[in-house]
């Protein structure tokens, strides 16, 4: 939609309605400085101003500005008040402000990051980031000192995306954690992480990853472009960042892949595909992303690559069951019951007998008291676990067929259908699986298998037109280069897959020498490999 | 998006739409439909008189959990009778009766009474050609009798009456090989051929009342059972009589339609005409050629098989390749004298059930053409003599070299 585009970068340079006023040099009276910063923050009561006057000579006059719990209160009291308070030189009479100045810049603060500040604004900014203000009576200058350092979470199992053979740990809400850990793993200098502050009101960092020369030039521009578009005021989650960036239209597939996975996104990374960190939540992004993407699970390269090609294949067919499952039953038991066999036609018959309610309300019926099963199982406390559990399983699994609501095998198609959806890897494809089922289902109980094929195939042609960031959303497979199908359907061994599997996006594409498959060394001697040569062949 | 788009796009959809209208009017519920498991068809006072079994799925077809259980006092099909100028009629007809709607696809077989094999079966297999739901591959038998009792006969072992006298046709075709089982595409086919004949194996109750209590299938040996007979011969479009079941066998190696069978024959030919022996036919083709003797056609029937010795009631010394040849032997007679009575019965009728129209038809085309020309077929086919020759082989003989009863007299 480059018309949408359009508007989005014009909104660019108009700022959206908040009350953030133009920026304000210093003044050189502290006493209408802290005025005008006590008008702007209010008296809040996490913030803590100390003052420090010089008793001898009153020129010399600092005040101390900091956001308790931004802050590291050790890190504040040892390297900025324990030293500026303790100096001799600052309580010496001939002190002046300038040269305290310079003289606690350069000397006095054991600080990594010591930052000038000429505005309020910028100054406000890295008051909120954790710094301690350190203002002066008579400068039009102040100093910040990095003393940030609030309440982490520390590094946990990921919880939505949990493997058993793997890395164990995920990303937490801190944006400088996730970085490192995408740093630890990826120990190049050709990793680049990129900054970005969105969010009038939240300041949200976000940081762009990828690997130069490996990720498309193209897309980066393209992704930069939709980021210093986004005027908003507050990013609270990833998936703020997912809808402003991705390809425009209405489809009810993700184009972005989100991961709480540090080893899963340095695997996109390296196959040429750009990170996208957010502070404040543990969910990256990686895009481009194809559909195939969202059936590969980071395990898939942990284990053999037999059982993985078979796992994916069941995710795929999962996929299908998941989707369609629902719809068929319907269509087969509405329009085409001669598809049954006989036996299953009379038994399905049977269980229908006295079911008032049509296939169609029958199926959404246990659908839709599934899909209110599973937001309660989210949302409810973890003590009335068991209870939602027996609610379920017994009153209305059970006892609907015993009351001759359902049928026992729609019971069971339910369940099927949406056991199959938790085999997919990415939630967020399955989560529009959900979704199209009931479309699905409607058109079966409309247009029988004749419908289900026809949706189909709208499906797969706007599949087919599909964009993200420009890589056709069901490549390789559609436009179809055979070459890059080795980690589509099945996922060959490790060492057979010399190249990066979508090359169209950056310039280096091998990530491995060929010939990488272990062979053993002709002629050479069972179980000791190193034999000594013997001695007669020497010719000294 | 401009307006011109949009409304482009507007119209494209109309026509979407409309395919969505056109669904909703054949869909059914399962629990409305009148699932058949097999029709029969008698005629009656210038009338149709169709009987139709239905299944009930809720006696417990399959076995439904604690629901069911298996002796309770509904029976798992029922029938109704019904009948009509046309087919439709007395199929529409079922309404006035039944909760349900008749749905035809699984159905399994369909009885022809003889009272309607005498009075012509063409309209029934056009209406069957012609149904949408109806199913060409259903087994077609002719009973003795109003066919419709058939249909009222519990089985056991099967809840579900139609698939089991399929299973029973089936088998038979392949284990026995007495008559093959007739769908009503090949019965269409064989009358529309050249021969206008065709073969129905006949389904006949074996005793004399009707079991359709469901209480008296908790008995272990019904004293009435649904068992295959004799095999009907229809000529045109109307039953022109009976094959034995020996005549049908003979019949069966005539036309190639043996798959195994079981055949009983003396293992010494020479010293007694005892049947002490069995030989299952495990391989079997039939070739056919029709050679132009003069005034009429001879056809020569080949006939080669191979199979496994399974029974030997007599001594012998099985080293012996003698004893061998002499059984192949004995038991080529076996089969020829079973073709040649046959062919006797076959020829009296005058029914071409052989197929012999086919094939000279095939390997003779200008008489074929006189003949058609002369519509003389018939008369030429009461002339044909047939020249049947046998080669069986024993491949096997099991695992003893001797029969049982010479280790005992040693």
């Amino acid at each position: 939609m480059p018309q949408n585009q359009q508007k989005g970068r014009k909104t660019a340079k108009d700022p959206v309605e908040t009350s953030v006023p133009a920026p304000l040099p210093l003044n050189p009276s502290l006493e209408v400085n802290l005025q005008e910063i006590g008008k702007r923050i209010g008296s809040s009561s996490d913030i803590v101003i100390r003052n420090f006057t010089n008793e001898s000579l009153s020129s010399l006059s600092l005040t101390f500005i900091y956001i308790d719990g931004l802050v590291n209160a050790d890190a504040v009291n040892q390297t900025v008040l324990q030293p500026l308070m303790e100096s001799v030189t600052l309580k010496g009479d001939t002190i002046t402000a300038e040269a305290a100045f310079s003289m606690i810049k350069d000397q006095m603060l054991p600080v990594g990051g010591v930052k000038e500040g000429k505005t309020l604004e910028v100054l406000l900014a890295m008051l909120f980031e954790g710094y301690t203000l350190i203002l002066f009576e008579g400068l039009q200058v102040a100093l910040a000192a990095d003393t940030s350092g609030w309440e982490k979470r520390s590094i946990n199992e990921p919880t939505s995306q949990g493997v058993i053979r793997g890395p164990k740990e995920g990303f937490t809400e801190s944006l400088r954690t996730g970085t490192s850990m995408l740093r630890r793993r990826l120990k190049t200098t050709d990793l680049r992480i990129e900054e970005y502050k969105i969010g009038q009101r939240t300041q949200t960092g976000i940081a762009i990853i990828y690997l130069k020369g490996i990720a498309s030039e193209q897309v980066l521009t393209e992704i930069r472009r939709r980021l210093d578009a986004i005027n908003t005021d507050a990013i609270l989650e990833s998936n703020y960042i997912e809808e402003f960036i991705q390809d425009g239209g209405l489809t009810p597939f993700p184009t972005i892949q989100n991961t709480e996975r540090p080893d899963a996104v340095a695997g996109g990374i390296l196959e040429g595909q750009i990170g996208i960190i957010i502070d404040g939540t543990p969910f990256a992004l990686l895009a481009p992303s194809t559909f195939f993407n969202f059936f590969q699970s980071s395990e898939d390269y942990y284990q053999r690559y037999d059982i993985s090609s078979f796992l994916r294949l069941i995710r795929y067919g999962a996929f299908f069951v998941s989707m369609l499952l629902p719809a068929l039953y319907i269509a087969v038991t509405t329009f085409h019951q001669e598809m049954l066999p006989t036996t299953l036609l009379i038994s399905l018959a049977a269980q229908r007998e006295g079911v008032p309610l049509p296939a169609l309300a029958e199926a959404l019926l246990m659908e839709l008291t599934f899909d209110v099963l599973r937001e309660a199982g989210v949302r409810m406390p973890r003590t009335i676990g068991p209870a939602i559990s027996i609610v379920g399983a017994l009153v209305l699994g059970q006892a609907a067929v015993q009351a001759g609501l359902v049928s026992a095998a729609m019971v069971i198609v339910v369940s099927f259908t949406a056991i199959s959806n938790f085999v997919i890897p990415s939630l967020a494809i399955a989560n529009s699986i959900r979704l199209i089922r009931f479309v699905m289902m409607f058109i079966a109980s409309t247009l029988g298998l004749f419908g289900i094929m026809s949706f189909m195939m709208v499906l797969l042609i706007h599949m087919a037109g599909l964009r993200s960031f420009g890589v056709p959303y069901l490549s390789p497979v559609a436009p179809m280069i055979p070459r890059y199908l080795k980690d589509i359907f099945i996922r060959v061994p490790l060492w057979s897959m010399s190249m990066r599997p979508k090359t169209d996006l950056g310039k280096e594409t091998r990530r491995q020498g060929p010939n990488q498959k272990p062979q053993p060394v002709e002629g050479a001697n069972q179980g000791s490999p190193e034999q000594p040569k013997p001695q007669g062949e020497d010719p000294e | 998006m401009n307006t011109q788009r949009k409304a482009l796009c507007l119209i494209l959809c109309l026509p979407l739409l409309s395919v969505l209208l056109s669904g909703c009017w054949d869909d059914r519920e399962l629990n409305e439909l009148g699932v058949t498991s097999g029709s029969a068809y008698d005629w009656e006072n210038d009338q149709w008189k169709a009987t139709y079994q239905v299944i009930n799925p809720s006696s417990g077809a399959s076995g439904m959990g604690g629901s069911g259980g298996g002796s309770t006092s509904s029976p798992p099909f029922v029938t109704f009778t019904v009948k009509g100028r046309t087919i439709m009629e007395a199929i529409e007809r079922t309404n006035l009766t039944s909760t349900r709607e008749m749905f035809f696809s699984h159905s399994r077989i369909t009885v022809i009474g003889e009272s309607l094999a005498k009075h012509g079966i063409n309209q029934l297999i056009d209406m069957f050609l012609r149904k949408q739901d109806a199913r060409e591959t259903v087994y077609v038998f002719i009973s003795k009798g109003e066919a419709g009792d058939i249909l009222d006969q519990l089985m056991q072992l099967t809840k579900n009456q139609g698939a089991g006298i399929q299973l029973m046709i089936e088998q038979e075709s392949r284990l026995l090989s007495y008559y093959p089982g007739t769908r009503l595409f090949e019965l269409a086919m064989s009358l529309a051929s050249e021969s206008g004949s065709a073969v129905l194996p006949e389904i006949l109750l074996t005793g004399p009342d009707i079991m359709d209590e469901t209480s008296e299938t908790g008995r272990t040996d019904l004293p009435s059972r649904l068992a295959l007979g004799r095999l009907g011969v229809i000529k045109g479009e109307k039953f022109v009589g009976w094959l034995s079941q020996k005549q049908a066998f003979g019949l069966s190696f005539m036309t190639d339609h043996i798959e195994t069978a079981t055949i009983a024959f003396a293992s010494q030919p020479r010293k007694s005409d005892k049947l002490d022996a069995s030989f299952i036919l495990q391989n079997s083709t039939t070739a056919v050629h029709p050679v132009w003797a003069k005034d009429h056609f001879i056809m020569d029937i080949d006939i080669k098989g191979s199979g496994v010795l399974t029974e030997l009631g007599s001594v012998m010394d099985l080293n012996d390749r003698n004893a061998i040849s002499q059984m192949e032997e004995s038991l080529e007679q076996q089969v020829v004298d079973l073709v040649n009575n046959s062919w006797m019965e076959v020829k009296k009728l005058g029914a071409d059930v052989t197929g012999f129209a086919v094939r000279v038809h095939r390997s003779d085309r200008k008489r074929w053409k006189q003949i058609e020309k002369e519509k003389s077929w018939d008369s030429v086919f009461k002339e044909i003599e047939i020249r049947p020759r046998v080669s069986f082989q024993i491949e096997r003989t099991g695992l003893s070299n001797k029969s049982f009863k010479s280790v005992q007299q040693e």
